[in-house]
């Protein structure tokens, strides 16, 4: 079982949320129901064939593993502080992943939709800042490049 | 000390490397990597920087078995 409920914070504690194998969303979604959850929330972060201009290849996601895993941690349970939810997870792949492949997938649910759809977007937006994982976009043209997702510095 | 990097900062340094001069904090640290590859000028002040999985400040004081990461800004997602 992968889901958490608000009173099993310390589940979260001993879970990996970094991936090396691919998400199968459908099976992460199976076992993503709650019985007070009327409503359930699926985010799926993927890799699209494009980026600045360019065709895409594929990414490849770099983590420090230990610091993500706390820092994803977090996040969930200040969402579970935040909204009364039934389950909230996370789970980020690294290494290669390819175009159309789920780089990361959020699952939320609750007994109604608000709070599920508040939450889950929460989740995303500080795991995608605030999370120690890297993406290396590759292109068609054989170049690469790291990404940054905030305008917070420019390597000029 | 060991000092850790990560993403972008492989570019500029080994992915783990040792530092026994004297230094004592984040600044020093940041002044001597930027000594050491001045391309690295732009991207450090935008790194965190951690001990013991906890981020540090530039209050923190460095001890010789400290292994400290720097953490680039995020981009996953």
């Amino acid at each position: 079982m992968i889901s958490f409920t608000s009173s099993h914070h310390q589940a979260v504690d001993n879970f990996s949320f970094i991936s090396e194998t691919p998400l199968d969303l459908c099976a992460i979604l199976s076992e993503a129901h709650h019985p007070e959850a009327g409503a359930v929330v699926l985010f799926s972060g993927e890799v699209r064939n494009h980026s600045h201009g360019k065709s895409v290849s594929y990414l490849d996601y770099e983590a420090f593993a230990p610091m993500a895993n706390k820092i994803i941690a977090e996040i969930i349970g200040d969402a579970n502080e935040k909204w009364k939810l039934n389950i909230a997870l996370c789970k980020h792949r690294i290494g290669k992943v390819n175009i159309c492949e789920t780089a990361v997938i959020v699952i939320t649910a609750s007994a109604h939709r608000v709070e599920a759809y508040e939450a889950n977007q929460y989740i995303i937006d500080r795991v995608k800042h605030e999370a120690p994982i890297w993406k290396k976009e590759f292109f068609s043209d054989g170049s690469y490049e790291w990404s940054h997702n905030c305008g917070c510095f420019n390597l000029g | 000390m060991q000092v850790q990097v990560f993403a972008m900062m492989k570019d500029y340094f080994d992915e783990r490397f040792e530092l026994d001069m004297n230094i004592k904090n984040i600044i020093d640290l940041s002044e001597k990597l930027i000594d050491i590859n001045p391309k690295s000028k732009s991207l450090l002040p935008a790194c965190r920087f951690a001990v013991n999985n906890e981020f540090i400040d530039q209050n923190y004081i460095f001890s010789d078995n400290d292994i400290i990461y720097i953490i680039p800004p995020s981009s996953g997602g």
